[in-house]
């Protein structure tokens, strides 16, 4: 046990004093710091003063006898754009000096309130403000025509009142999933989604290329003559898996301090909105199983090359499962209800991912996550027992790596015998 | 407190690699293992080292098996050097004796005595990889014998030095013996062998070839080797049955008989001839036998 806690801390400890560690860390952090405050350092950059608003001139030809350009004008509300009525009713001059610069749009009007159309001169790439000039357009008309029925308020309120719309589950106790509570769980899923592929790439393939430096280096042989080899690779991937730990502290740190110095409310709504602390637990608890899952193999597949050069080949099965995963939970991010997903998430190399997303986006019984849960918690034990036996013989292994001599060999030489 | 391998056997898929190896070493002696490359002495010494379980057969120290709770006993250099290349000297000691549950202030102190002893003091804060090769040889000896093991592992300890240095880790291995420490140790070089062992074994494809006291084995050991000076021709000696090889140069032939009633027959045909200036019968050096028996191996 001691010498677990040893191997723990110098691995932990080599990693952390790095120069690489400690640089990739400070860099995550200033960007995470600055883009936190993009708005701020943009504004110091583009001097002072507020953006111009764009402006549509409004070429009424309509029966409202330009009032319909009026109304519009008076909108002040804020938007990237303003109107302004155009002096004329010729619509040709006026798209001919928005194109000579003098105003950005031309929003020409005709017909009668039975049949008023709009058109739209400039839109081009934006096409949002079309978009909003549409509704704008439309509720115009719409209290202009109110104002000419002569509709009083009682009438007015009957029109525009809402309805009120509630939703119910078929199931009892089932839950119904909120617009909030969809876009949170959606965008939830998605970051523990790339969370689970990052730490599987990065800290797979650290583990793998410890294990195979240790080896090459030939250090490996006086190590597991000290310390049981199985002992060995679990302290290697605690002590990674810490030092990651620390990485996505400091990140945190460095998100905080990021929040502090923009002042910006976004943490406020973040954590009012979007965070579900039951979600954020599922989330560590699956990315701690998911790590030693997939660590395990990791280390097993390090176990198996002589040199550092050949990390890169021997975990690429690796890092194809995960990337297969990854697919696989963005699609299931749109469809969760999918048979197929609830099939592969009992698939313990998916279940990270895919059981997060469907306890985040769809309602998944409670049996089924403990089931699922304790598929993945004793597969990921056996992989490491696997594991752990093909590392004591692979770390005793050198010469040319090729997978399926490798792994008969390496199965073969951790035999426990006599 | 004893070694003791009693008939092992080791074998990888369809390869036998150690077969039916028996042997004994006691508290504070050195035992030697001979054998040319590929003979079984690396897989033999992982075994005792118990990072390989033997297919069939024990190996106890002082009675029990050795496992990973008694690794603070033993002590091993392996053939293939290996320290962490970008790790300080104490660093990386540091480390490995942490894993042999020494505590770190008792590590220091043991650190810099070795360095003092191997005139290397300055060396306690250099990265591995700065070191010569002499030097990092040096480095890796301590980490076998800095937590002062009851059994230690020395495969090849003296490959790649130079006199001085070599002479250097001699002085070391015997000072360790004489405080007690039993010592396992393999070589190519068999004057070394010669030098410091009383017990050896010769091991040729995973099973010994010979085995037991080094002076014994060679007095005991029918080969003799004769030198003789004479003003005379001395070629007609070849034809004297049980002569294996005749060597004459300027001063005198060196004759390998197969026993020694041969050289009794050379000396009474030599003294019919007339005068002899030397007859030395000897025994055979151990590079001899080492060639007679685990064959073509010319290492040293």
């Amino acid at each position: 046990m001691n010498n677990f806690w040893t191997t723990v801390s110098h691995t932990a400890e080599r990693r952390i004093k790095s120069k690489a560690f400690v640089i990739s860390t400070l860099v995550m952090g200033l960007l995470i710091i600055s883009l936190m405050n993009i708005n701020t350092i943009i504004d110091r950059f583009s001097g002072d003063g507020e953006e111009e608003r764009s402006v549509i001139v409004v070429v009424d030809n309509t029966v409202s006898e330009g009032m319909f350009g009026e109304v519009l004008a008076s909108f002040e509300e804020g938007g990237s754009f303003q109107y302004t009525p155009y002096s004329s009713s010729n619509v040709d001059s006026a798209v001919e000096d928005a194109r000579n610069g003098e105003h950005d749009y031309v929003l020409a009007l005709e017909g009668s309130f039975e049949n008023i159309s709009a058109e739209f001169f400039g839109g081009g790439s934006d096409f949002r403000v079309a978009m909003e000039v549409n509704n704008d357009v439309q509720r115009v008309k719409e209290s202009l025509v109110t104002n000419e029925l002569d509709l009083n308020e009682q009438q007015m309120a009957m029109i525009y009142s809402p309805v009120s719309f509630s939703e119910s589950p078929l199931r009892e106790n089932g839950e119904v999933q909120t617009q909030e509570g969809h876009m949170q769980a959606y965008w939830m899923v998605y970051g523990l989604v790339f969370a689970i592929y990052m730490v599987v790439l990065t800290f797979g393939s650290m583990i793998a290329t410890e294990v195979a430096t240790e080896k090459s280096s030939r250090v490996m042989e006086i190590i597991v003559s000290s310390v049981n080899p199985v002992t060995q690779m679990l302290g290697k991937i605690l002590g990674i898996g810490a030092a990651g730990l620390l990485n996505l502290l400091a990140i945190v740190v460095a998100a905080f301090i990021g929040y502090t110095l923009s002042g910006d409310d976004f943490l406020e709504t973040f954590f009012s909105e979007t965070f579900d602390i039951s979600l954020i637990i599922f989330a560590l608890v699956l990315i701690i199983l998911g790590y030693f899952l997939y660590g395990g193999v990791a280390a097993m597949l390090g176990a198996l090359v002589s040199r550092a050069e050949e990390v890169n080949q021997a975990i690429q099965p690796l890092v194809f499962i995960a990337i297969i995963a990854l697919f696989i939970s963005v699609i299931g991010l749109n469809t969760p209800d999918a048979a197929f997903i609830k099939v592969l998430s009992y698939v313990p190399f998916f279940t990270p991912q895919l059981l997060f997303l469907r306890i985040g986006m769809d309602t998944i019984p409670g049996w089924e996550i403990v089931v699922i849960m304790g598929v993945l918690i004793i597969s990921a034990i056996l992989i490491n027992i696997l594991a752990a036996r093909i590392y004591k013989g692979g770390v005793l292994m050198y010469g040319k790596f090729s997978f399926k001599t490798g792994l008969k060999q390496a199965f073969n030489l951790g035999k426990k015998e006599g | 407190m004893t070694l003791v391998i009693e008939n092992i056997r080791k074998t990888f898929d369809n390869h036998v690699a150690v077969e039916g190896i028996s042997l004994k070493v006691q508290k504070g002696e050195m035992f030697g293992m001979l054998g040319a490359n590929g003979a079984g002495k690396t897989t033999s010494f992982r075994m005792i080292l118990g990072l390989l379980d033997p297919t069939e057969g024990n190996i106890t120290w002082d009675g029990d098996r050795l496992s990973y709770k008694r690794t603070k006993l033993i002590g091993y250099l392996p053939e293939e050097r290996g320290l962490f290349p970008k790790l300080t000297v104490k660093d990386q000691l540091i480390y490995l004796m942490k894993l042999k549950g020494m505590k770190k202030p008792d590590i220091i102190r043991e650190i810099r005595q070795w360095l003092d002893r191997f005139q290397v003091p300055e060396y306690e804060n250099k990265k591995i990889e700065e070191l010569s090769k002499g030097n990092q040889q040096k480095i890796q000896f301590m980490a076998a014998v800095l937590h002062k093991p009851e059994i230690l592992i020395l495969d090849e300890p003296f490959s790649g030095l130079d006199p001085v240095n070599s002479d250097m880790l001699k002085d070391a291995v015997r000072d360790l013996q004489k405080a007690g420490t039993t010592i396992v140790f393999s070589s190519h070089q068999m004057r070394n062998v010669e030098e410091l062992c009383e017990d050896i074994i010769m091991l040729k494809e995973g099973k010994a070839v010979l085995q037991g006291n080094l002076r014994e084995i060679k007095r005991s050991y029918g080969m003799k080797s004769i030198s003789i000076r004479a003003d005379y021709e001395l070629a007609f000696l070849r034809s004297i049955p049980g002569v294996m090889n005749l060597d004459v140069s300027k001063d005198g032939a060196v004759v390998k008989v197969e026993n020694e009633r041969v050289a009794e027959e050379i000396f009474r045909a030599i003294s019919e001839k007339g005068f002899v200036r030397k007859f030395e019968v000897e025994e055979p050096s151990l590079h001899d036998i080492f060639i007679d028996k685990a064959g073509g191996d010319k290492d040293e």
